[in-house]
């Protein structure tokens, strides 16, 4: 590694002010799962790296006002074993635990994962169909934006060299919302997505309500397939719509080619991801 | 230089390193706990698994500085010279181990594993060692040495499944 400055606050003002004063040349630390790996090959060094592992505001998940509140530095691990979430957002246990192996997931934070960007991470997507959205803190202040705009390009996320994330919110109409997601790796430990997906909607009337379906890995970021979406919205339940929105799926992704999967394999994949997880979430809503 | 103060295998130790020294370096060229392994170096194989608070994590990936006042376990703090850890003496008895290189950390994954008093079924274990590779490709008798060791350890059983069903 190349040499950097190490500053570890003990407060998140003292994490602005650090970041404030060092800005551009700064950059964010937490689980390290991703960041220190690239520290390791990196040509130049970050110049300052702010440590924000030691923060009480990251920490914690409960429930406010505004719904389900999860802390940016609350690990995967803390995320599989939290009540709150098992009985608000179960889907979320499950992408928690396709995050790499134990010892990945005990360090890994789910802020981490969002603002790492990039297009295979496990968080997304759950997420996403879950209307998540996230609270920055800057030298202005905090500003709260949907998740769907905090994700810009792979790696590049909206937020500025001298701002913080704080917080991840599921609205607390989306509370227990039926929602199901998967994850295709080329094994089960420590695999990167060939695509993930989650879908989530209600049942109102028979019909199916406020439907949300996303797609890892087959984009430059983590994307809502709007189309698939609307071949379900206010129609009746069947398997035969389902089947039909998935098809839908994957005219809407633009997966690459690479040493891991073909582009038409991949696409096999979102068809089948987007329908098993409609499936799992008509599953959860009839339980 | 950052000063770091932290307890490792119940004992005070201080160490003066350059920001950017990972936990394992540290671990094995500051304090002589060479133990823990340095595999990959990116968090795939887990060779470098310690306890931080009696939590796997992976020393390659914590940077030193982010260890600062906080409880580390190694393999050296498991056994005396005289006395072998239950863990140890599972993975001898059945023959665990073959070059012995993903040892330590297969042994600390496996420490964490049983130290959180659940029960455990045959999936529990591979999922809780699904970051620590073999590659003399031991992981069957790995698994029984995990089961042995947690059965003498708690006097409970794993429920029998098929290995090569599951």
């Amino acid at each position: 590694m190349k040499p950097f400055d190490f500053i570890q606050p003990q407060t998140t003002d003292a994490a602005l002010a650090a970041l404030a004063e060092h800005s551009p040349n700064v950059r964010i630390l937490n689980g390290g799962t991703d960041y220190v790996v690239e520290l390791k090959h990196v040509a130049q060094s970050p110049g300052v790296v702010v440590d924000i592992s030691r923060l009480q505001d990251l920490k914690g998940i409960e429930i406010t006002d505004a719904g389900l509140r999860i802390g940016a530095g609350v690990t995967h691990s803390e995320i599989m074993a939290d009540p709150l979430i098992a009985e608000h957002a179960p889907a979320m246990i499950d992408a928690a635990h396709t995050v790499g192996a134990v010892q990945t997931r005990n360090l890994g934070t789910l802020g981490g994962n969002l603002v790492t960007c990039v297009p295979s991470m496990d968080s997304g997507p759950t997420l996403l169909a879950l209307d998540a959205q996230v609270t920055i803190l800057g030298p202005k202040g905090s500003r709260q934006i949907p998740l769907s705009e905090f994700f810009v390009f792979v790696r590049k996320t909206a937020l500025e060299p001298d701002e913080l994330l704080l917080e991840i919110i599921i609205p607390k109409e989306n509370l227990g919302k039926p929602a199901g997601f998967i994850k295709f790796g080329l094994r089960k430990g420590q695999a990167l997505a060939l695509v993930n997906a989650a879908s989530a909607f209600r049942i109102e009337d028979g019909k199916f309500k406020d439907v949300r379906i996303a797609l890892g890995a087959v984009a430059p970021v983590v994307i809502r397939a709007a189309k698939a979406e609307a071949i379900l919205e206010g129609q009746a339940v069947s398997e035969d719509l389902i089947n039909e929105a998935a098809k839908i799926a994957v005219t809407e992704a633009s997966p690459i080619d690479d040493f891991r999967a073909s582009k038409e394999y991949r696409n096999d994949l979102i068809e089948v991801g987007a329908r098993r997880t409609m499936q799992a979430a008509l599953a959860a809503a009839n339980a | 230089m950052t000063d770091i103060t932290l307890t490792v295998n119940g004992e005070e130790k201080t160490a003066s390193v350059p920001p950017e020294t990972t936990l394992l370096k540290m671990l094995r060229e500051d304090l002589n706990y060479t133990g823990a392994k340095l595999g990959c170096d990116v968090g795939d194989c887990g060779a470098c698994t310690v306890l931080v608070d009696g939590i796997a994590v992976n020393a390659c990936l914590m940077l030193a500085g982010q260890a600062e006042g906080k409880n580390i376990e190694t393999i050296e703090g498991l056994s005396t010279l005289e006395e072998y850890h239950p863990i140890q003496k599972a993975f001898e008895d059945v023959a665990s181990l073959q070059c012995g290189f993903c040892g330590p950390g297969m042994i600390m994954s496996t420490k964490a594993l049983i130290d959180q008093g659940e029960e455990l079924t045959r999936d529990d274990i591979k999922d809780a060692l699904s970051g620590n590779l073999c590659r003399c490709t031991g992981y069957t008798k790995i698994i029984e040495g995990v089961i042995d060791a947690y059965e003498e350890i708690t006097g409970k059983k794993v429920p029998e499944t098929n290995p090569r069903a599951a």
